[in-house]
């Protein structure tokens, strides 16, 4: 007290003499050394297509409308596919954040919004939020980490373009065996769209009332295994996810199971140049009525793909995929063979950096006025810049 | 089932009574083997062969992260492309960042080359740092009392023994010191090119000068141009060394001792880089002999 007082006594004095006794040049409250990892890609590519944008939403995959069917590279001519904002930081000692967001012309979409959790016992990993599910092997990826500019055709008919992504929650356990093995459960709150549409609703024709299952109504659960022979690592998994199907579009009440099979063998000659083979196999059962006729409308479906990826450098990347829907129980001819083949070059300045040049020629799509299977090309140039933090990717 | 697999495995921890230690690079490997004896079972995750920025996340390195009571990093950056998703995906609470089974050694080290302004137009470059300090003999007893710290807090029953071990090889390593800097004095102010900013502690050690990079930024590929102005100025300055590291494709750098005329060494980074530099002192023994043989 006795010396606030002297002080202030002496004040006048101090401020003529040094007027800095009392200026606080430590950053008392600054916060900015808690910013978390902020990370901004953004993916635009040129599309050139053998048939117009408008015939586009003409065709069917495997009995589903396309316009449903499309995220990316929807348009002829130039689209940016989105700019995405990630933002990532440990929460406490228990948990990490992570906040993914899509921006495109349409608005800003929350792709992702989960924690984890980091110090659980017995191996045990612990997530929720929204997320991507780790169904199968390309589910759970962004699209920048693709080795082509779109999805198989069988996860766009199977899972939407989205993927299997909503809110839940996801339990991993790894395994202590002596090569790696993890098994995870997530049960999720089913979609809008998709092979788990959950929606109450009443049937136009037959006026019968369909009652949304009691959510959370999507289960899923999967088990991979991996080990290395030499330089060579294999990572195989299965998956299933089981869920309502009640749609009004489809005129569908009952359930969806969807089983996958997936391989990953990749070859790495050096520390930059490698060669990747991987496959998945999805089958799809959905059983359950026609909410027009009440009679039971089970059908099943089944597609794969398998690619092939050649890392020459740090630059330069070539693939092959083959895709196909190869059985679908509701056509006339179940086992006709529908496919596309992609072929893709790329080539990375740096790590953030990647111009893709993407040709696709198809005979998947049904013409729905004609009934006919369409042949398109596509060929797309897409460019993919990202900013700020670079998280590792992981295998 | 669950239940009796964590029991068996748990059970078979005790009966080794070893401390699983995971590290990132060979050079911490074999340090740790040092200090830690045969109270110690140690994976190495990366070769010493391979680019060390690059290493493939691989799921059995995930494995292998899983089971350690110790992850042993270089750090200041040089793992960050691969080592935060295997610490993510092991799901092993005790090795997390922060904890006393994670130990980043470059705490240990002033970094040189911190730059003053980060940009990526200026290539791939570490915030922090050259984390390359590993080439500096140096450092080595210095890190291997940091792991000997380490060791004694995560197994005190052994404490006498890793302080023990740290201190033998802190005096034998003396001993390398020293031949090796009288090896190298009179090569001080000797002028070089390097692919990568690999060698910089090495360099500043022995009082080297490092002129130039073949890589025009770090991380980024060899270009024409630059290589032809690397040319002109080692012409210029009449440098005669050039140190090409394991990793990077040697074309560039045969092409560029070609046409100067100057000597091109295959430097070993790591133990394990070169076949001759199988331990930790055969590693600066290779560096230095390749280096001063003419």
């Amino acid at each position: 007290m006795k010396k606030i007082i002297l002080g202030s006594m002496f004040l006048p004095l101090l401020l003529s003499a040094e007027s800095s006794s009392y200026t606080n040049y430590s950053s008392s409250f600054n916060q900015s050394a808690f910013v978390p990892d902020i990370a901004l890609i953004v993916d635009g590519s040129y599309v050139n297509r053998s048939v117009t944008d408008a015939d586009m939403d003409n065709y069917t995959l495997a009995g589903s409308s396309l316009s449903d069917y499309n995220e990316f590279n929807t348009n002829s001519g130039f689209n940016l596919n989105y700019a995405e904002l990630s933002l990532h930081s440990d929460v406490d000692q228990l948990f990490t954040l992570d906040g993914v967001f899509h921006f495109n012309v349409e608005g800003v979409e929350i792709e992702e919004a989960y924690f984890t959790t980091t110090s659980m016992p017995y191996s045990l990993q612990l997530k929720g939020g929204k997320f991507k599910s780790s169904f199968g092997r390309l589910n759970k990826q962004h699209q920048h980490v693709w080795d082509f500019a779109d999805a198989p055709l069988v996860y766009n008919a199977f899972l939407t373009p989205e993927g299997l992504n909503h809110p839940g929650v996801q339990l991993q356990w790894l395994a202590p065996t002596p090569w790696y093995m993890m098994a995870g459960v997530e049960m999720m709150q089913s979609g809008e769209e998709g092979s788990f549409v959950n929606q109450t609703f009443t049937d136009a024709t037959s006026s019968k009332e369909v009652v949304a299952s009691n959510e959370p109504a999507l289960y899923i659960g999967y088990l991979k295994n991996s080990f290395d022979i030499a330089n060579a690592s294999v990572l195989f998994g299965l998956s299933a996810a089981h869920g309502a199907t009640k749609s009004e579009e489809a005129s569908f009440d009952g359930a969806t199971t969807i089983y996958g099979a997936d391989l990953l063998v990749k070859n790495y000659f050096d520390s930059y140049s490698y060669l990747s083979w991987q496959s998945e196999v999805l089958q799809r059962d959905a059983k359950g009525d026609d909410t027009n006729t009440s009679i039971s409308a089970d059908y099943t479906q089944r597609g794969a793909y398998s690619q092939l990826v050649y890392a020459y450098d740090q630059n330069w990347r070539t693939g092959l995929r083959f895709d196909t829907i190869f059985h679908d129980s509701r056509q006339s001819d179940p086992n006709e063979i529908q496919n596309r083949y992609t072929v893709m070059a790329e080539y990375n300045p740096s790590e953030f950096s990647r111009i893709r040049a993407q040709y696709a020629h198809n005979r998947a799509f049904n013409n729905v006025t004609t009934g006919e299977n369409q042949d398109i090309n596509t060929f797309i140039l897409e460019v993919n810049l990202a900013i700020g933090s670079h998280g590792a990717h992981s295998f | 089932m669950k239940k009796i697999l964590l029991a068996l495995l748990a059970l078979s921890n005790i009966l080794m009574a070893e401390i699983n230690i995971a590290v990132s690079y060979p050079f911490i490997a074999a340090l740790t083997k040092t200090v830690g004896g045969e109270n110690v079972n140690i994976t190495t995750l990366a070769k010493g062969n391979w680019d060390p920025h690059f290493v493939v996340p691989r799921p059995s390195l995930i494995r292998q992260v899983a089971q350690a009571d110790l992850l042993i990093i270089n750090g200041a950056g040089l793992e960050i492309g691969w080592m935060p998703p295997l610490i993510r995906q092991s799901n092993n609470a005790h090795i997390q960042p922060g904890t006393k089974g994670f130990l980043d050694l470059s705490q240990f080290v002033t970094l040189m080359n911190k730059p003053t302004a980060v940009s990526r137009a200026n290539g791939d470059i570490h915030p922090d740092g050259n984390p390359h300090y590993a080439t500096d003999p140096y450092y080595m007893p210095i890190l291997a009392n940091a792991i000997a710290d380490r060791l004694v807090l995560l197994d005190a029953e052994h404490a006498a023994e890793y302080r023990n071990n740290a201190a033998a090889f802190e005096k034998q390593w003396q001993a390398n010191l020293t031949r090796w800097d009288a090896v190298m004095k009179p090569f001080a102010g000797t002028k070089l090119l390097q692919y990568h900013e690999l060698f910089n502690y090495f360099i500043n050690r022995y009082a080297l000068v490092s002129v130039g990079n073949i890589e025009p930024l770090p991380g980024i590929n060899p270009s024409s141009r630059h290589t032809l102005e690397l040319i002109q100025m080692m012409k210029e300055q009449e440098v005669k060394l050039i140190l090409q590291d394991v990793y990077h494709s040697p074309k560039t750098a045969h092409y560029i001792a070609e046409k100067t005329g100057a000597k091109e060494v295959l430097m070993p980074h790591d133990v394990d880089a070169v076949h001759e530099a199988d331990t930790l002192e055969k590693l600066y023994d290779t560096m230095i002999k390749r280096i001063t043989l003419p």
